[in-house]
């Protein structure tokens, strides 16, 4: 198999950089052990929500977080590789509606019913910016196990939007049809069917009241999931809203969607099933990269390579039972707590010295090899195997991916600009 | 404001042995009230490895433990079957034993009364294709595996039916002494936020490794040095036998099966307080490098958690100190009636022991108490099932599964680990009103699997809360509490997957949920 560009992980970071670099007219693979992180995330672009203290505008707080945080992977883009890469992110994105600015963050109900900073959401969330002082119904349904709407709502109640408290109130609608368990994919199938909608409908708007919008699970559909949100705001009257929770989640994996029928678009190629197991290096650099396909080992060769593997949860850093770090795709240094120096604290939601850990780059976004120079010249990184971030704590998981993806293409495309002259 | 309860035994220490002793001295007839300072079997009872022994651990070294073991064995087998699953176990020489120890082994079993039969190695390996293809003998045993929560719960529930009153979150803060006898005990009620004077004929402090600290309250000494012990689950049943070392003690000999995982335990270091019993690292690695001389690769399976226990041990002279003015004379555990030790009456202390012979502990206690009050009673412990165990069933792993899929599909499933429905959940705070998450674990398991609660931990709470049993601050209180309780246990194996695992989980709670700033 051969590439102009490999790019190994599809997650929000690998799709980023393979889209952008097939736009650029490069012959592009991205592979992926499984449809990347997306389907864990909230499907909101999360850009900077606290620093510890919470930020109102992402773009004015960057240069003082920069200043504090120097080793943090914004400082690859900076503001203005923030601002291209999330305009570029919100056209590429086009059929998902993602709305928001970089200059103020949106206050979004968590399925706990906690107000979570984000920049941009989906269309399908747009309505959950909630106006001070409004009230809205948070509506559950019974045998969905992932939004209960009255500790949501309740707590919900307590938080505030500006100068004043949000009226929520909770409903519980019966699902249409059976009872029992229904998983959150069930939920999205059957929704597309407007019979079901309709009748969810019936049930929900004689207890909407004076409600300004409703907040529902997400699971308003798949495939058709814009024309489900568009009726069922026409059939209840108000503006609708879903409220992200538990993975899977069907925002994050509308998004994985999205970003697949882009790449595929601009003439990349989407391998799945596929994990990247370790590269051969050459005098040029890496020569390639081997990668599982179903029992067999394919080594693919290409002019350059992105690794976006993610963090920990997505097996692009390990952790050996005798604490080594470790990046087991191209054997990378991994910066981390220093040795003897326990990784993990007491307090569970505090942050811990392990938080922080991934690869060191260059300016270029180009990783560090052992001997604190880039390995090689037409390797790059991007999101989250990166170190320095600590994106659920800052909420800033979607804006770190977005940046470093975008950038490693951008490096990519100018070398082969300089390479060409 | 303080309430005032009157019984006629006090039973301070709600583990296997205070249980226990509650469920005996109900049966015979006595007024009861148990308190322990936290939920019922969360001391050294909810933390140790689940093992029931059948002797064979002692039948070398320890001959007369050995037979206690082998007969209680016996018996529990018969009166508390449900909490029970009947694995049977082995004792392998692995190349690293001594075979002469296979031949004392071997002999000294009858003596003890431990039933053993030599099998062949391909036998043994046709049992267990996991274990070590190099061990040299096999014998096997009558050990099985216990869940010590149930056996705790259906001694309490019988002491209820019998009229006892239970007191979870009930710390004892003073004994009351009235000249030289001990005359009750003052409680402090953690959940009602209220103090609780109990007067009472005698008080039986079975407080296990904590039973010092009890008998100090009443200027009484109880010569019980915490011993801790140090367990490892993994997230797969490795071996569906109990697996022993066969050599006379070491450290992580034993690997048991208990429900969907396998653990290996343990070590014992003594420690100075039985509730500063944190895990190193280096005892995690011992255990995972021990267990695997029994069943190769051990080491390299998803470690799920972490726990130690604090054995209540009795060293012998404060054994024989005991056993001197005692009638209920052991090996393993003694009675101490304080009267003739400290002049102090109206308190009885249990020490030392094991979980395999609580039954005998509560019967040997009971005894004494009798005495002390000069009245005679006989113990019926022997012969009467626990609720739960009248039908004389073993738990066994797939009935769960199917009583499960019967109750489908209008149950909703909370967690997919451990097959957890939202009805289940919601009978069983209906039973422990102001019931915590942990406690819930320990009743239903939820939050026991590989994901260690990340995803059923915001269910349960959102879903108390929805049926009333939390309010709103208490259900994120509850559920912040559980994650933090999680990650004590979690913590000392954060590596390979189950570090992937708990990334995962931080992710939902900080990313998903962002719980640090929901407001409380």
């Amino acid at each position: 198999m051969i590439a102009d560009a490999l790019v190994i992980g599809a997650g929000t970071a690998g799709l980023t950089a393979g889209i952008r670099l097939a736009q650029g007219g490069l012959r592009v693979t991205v592979v992926g052990t499984g449809e990347g992180c997306l389907p864990l995330a909230s499907g909101t672009v999360d850009v900077l929500g606290y620093t510890p203290d919470p930020v109102p505008s992402p773009l004015a707080a960057l240069p003082a977080f920069l200043a504090a945080n120097p080793d943090h992977p914004y400082r690859l883009a900076g503001t203005g590789g923030l601002e291209q890469s999330v305009a570029w992110f919100v056209k590429t994105a086009e059929p998902l509606g993602y709305r928001g600015e970089l200059a103020r963050n949106r206050w979004v109900p968590t399925v706990l019913g906690g107000l979570r900073p984000t920049a941009l959401v989906p269309a399908s969330m747009a309505a959950a910016d909630l106006p001070a002082g409004g009230e809205v119904v948070i509506a559950g349904i019974r045998g969905f196990r992932d939004l209960h709407p009255a500790l949501l709502a309740a707590n919900l109640s307590q938080a505030t939007s500006g100068a004043a408290a949000i009226q929520a109130r909770a409903v519980e609608l019966d699902w249409p049809g059976s009872a029992g368990d229904l998983p959150a994919f069930r939920l999205a199938r059957r929704l597309e069917d407007e019979e079901i909608r309709r009748r969810l409908a019936a049930q929900l708007r004689p207890r909407l009241g004076g409600a300004a919008a409703v907040g529902m699970p997400a699971v308003l559909g798949r495939e058709r999931a814009a024309e489900v949100h568009a009726d069922l705001e026409r059939r209840l009257g108000i503006p609708v809203f879903e409220i992200p929770g538990l993975p899977p989640s069907l925002p994050g994996l509308r998004l994985f969607d999205c970003l697949r029928r882009a790449l595929r678009a601009a003439g990349g190629r989407l391998v799945l099933g596929s994990t990247a197991v370790g590269a051969t290096l050459g005098k040029g650099g890496v020569d390639s990269v081997t990668i599982t396909q179903a029992s067999r080992r394919v080594d693919v060769r290409a002019g350059f390579f992105v690794l976006a593997t993610g963090g920990f949860p997505t097996g692009g850093v390990v952790r050996e039972p005798d604490g080594e770090l470790r990046e087991p795709v191209f054997g990378l240094p991994v910066r981390g707590p220093a040795a003897g120096e326990e990784p993990f604290g007491d307090e569970y939601l505090a942050e811990h010295p392990l938080d922080r850990a991934g690869i060191g780059s260059d300016a270029e976004g180009r990783p560090l090899g052992a001997g604190g120079a880039p390995l090689a010249s037409n390797l790059y990184a991007a999101g989250a195997v990166l170190a320095g971030g600590v994106p659920w704590r800052e909420k800033s998981g979607e804006g770190i991916c977005l940046t470093t993806g975008w950038h490693a293409a951008e490096a990519i495309l100018g070398s082969r600009r300089e390479d060409a002259a | 404001m303080t309430e005032a309860l009157e019984c006629q035994l006090l039973v301070i220490g709600g583990g296997s042995t205070g249980a226990g002793v509650a469920w005996d001295a109900a049966l015979r007839g006595f007024q009861v009230i148990l308190a322990d300072r936290g939920d019922l079997a969360t001391g050294t009872t909810g933390r140790f490895h689940g093992l029931l022994h059948s002797g064979g651990r002692y039948a070398v070294r320890d001959p007369g433990g050995a037979r206690e073991c082998a007969r209680e064995n016996v018996i529990l087998r018969r009166v508390a079957t449900e909490a029970i699953e009947d694995t049977g176990g082995l004792f392998v020489t692995t190349p690293l034993d001594d075979l002469e120890y296979a031949d004392r082994f071997l002999a000294a079993c009858p003596e003890a009364e431990v039933i053993v039969e030599e099998i062949s190695i391909a036998e043994a390996l046709r049992r267990e294709p996991r274990l070590n293809p190099r061990i040299r003998r096999a014998f096997a045993v009558a050990d099985g595996s216990i869940d010590s929560w149930k056996l705790v719960w259906g001694c309490a529930r019988g002491a209820e039916e019998h009229g006892a009153k239970i007191l979870p979150y009930h710390p004892v803060t003073a004994l009351v002494r009235e000249g030289d006898r001990v005359v009750g005990a003052r409680l402090h009620d953690l959940r009602g936020e209220r103090d609780v004077e109990v007067r009472a004929e005698c008080v039986i402090n079975a407080a296990g490794a904590w039973s010092g600290q009890i008998a100090r309250m009443a200027g009484c000494e109880v010569g019980v040095r915490p011993g801790k012990g140090v367990m490892v689950a993994v997230n797969h049943r490795l071996a569906d036998s109990v697996v022993n070392r066969c050599h006379l003690t070491g450290d992580g000999d034993i690997v048991v099966p208990s429900h969907s995982v396998s653990v290996i335990g343990t070590t014992d270091t003594p420690v100075e307080d039985p509730d500063d019993i944190e895990v190193t690292p280096a005892e995690v690695a011992l255990m995972l490098e021990a267990a695997d001389a029994l069943l190769p690769g051990f080491s390299r399976s998803r470690a799920l958690r972490v726990w130690s226990g604090a054995r209540p041990l009795l060293p012998k002279t404060a054994a024989a100190a005991g056993a001197a003015d005692d009638r209920a004379v052991s090996r393993s555990h003694s009675v101490l009636r304080h009267r003739e030790r400290d002049g102090v009456a109206g308190l009885v202390s249990i020490a030392g022991g094991k979980l395999t012979t609580f039954r005998l502990m509560a019967q040997d206690t009971v005894d004494a108490v009798c005495a002390e009050l000069g009245t005679e009673r006989p113990c019926r412990t022997a012969e009467t099932p626990l609720p739960g165990s009248t039908g004389a069933n073993y738990y066994r792993l797939p009935d769960h599964q199917r009583e499960f899929e019967q109750g489908r599909p209008d149950n909703p499933i909370i967690c997919e680990c451990e097959l957890v429905s939202e009805a289940d959940l919601l009978e069983a705070a209906e039973r422990n009103p102001q019931v915590q998450i942990d406690d819930l674990r320990r009743v239903l398991r939820v939050g026991m699997g590989p994901c260690q609660g990340g995803f059923c931990a915001f269910r349960t709470a959102a879903i108390l809360h929805g049926h009333g049993e939390y309010e709103r601050a208490e259900a994120n209180a509850a559920l912040r509490a559980f994650v933090q309780e999680r990650w004590k246990g979690q913590r000392p194996v954060l590596w390979g997957q189950q570090l992937r695992q708990a990334r995962l989980d931080a992710w939902i709670f900080q990313g998903v949920l962002d719980l640090e700033h929901v407001p409380s």
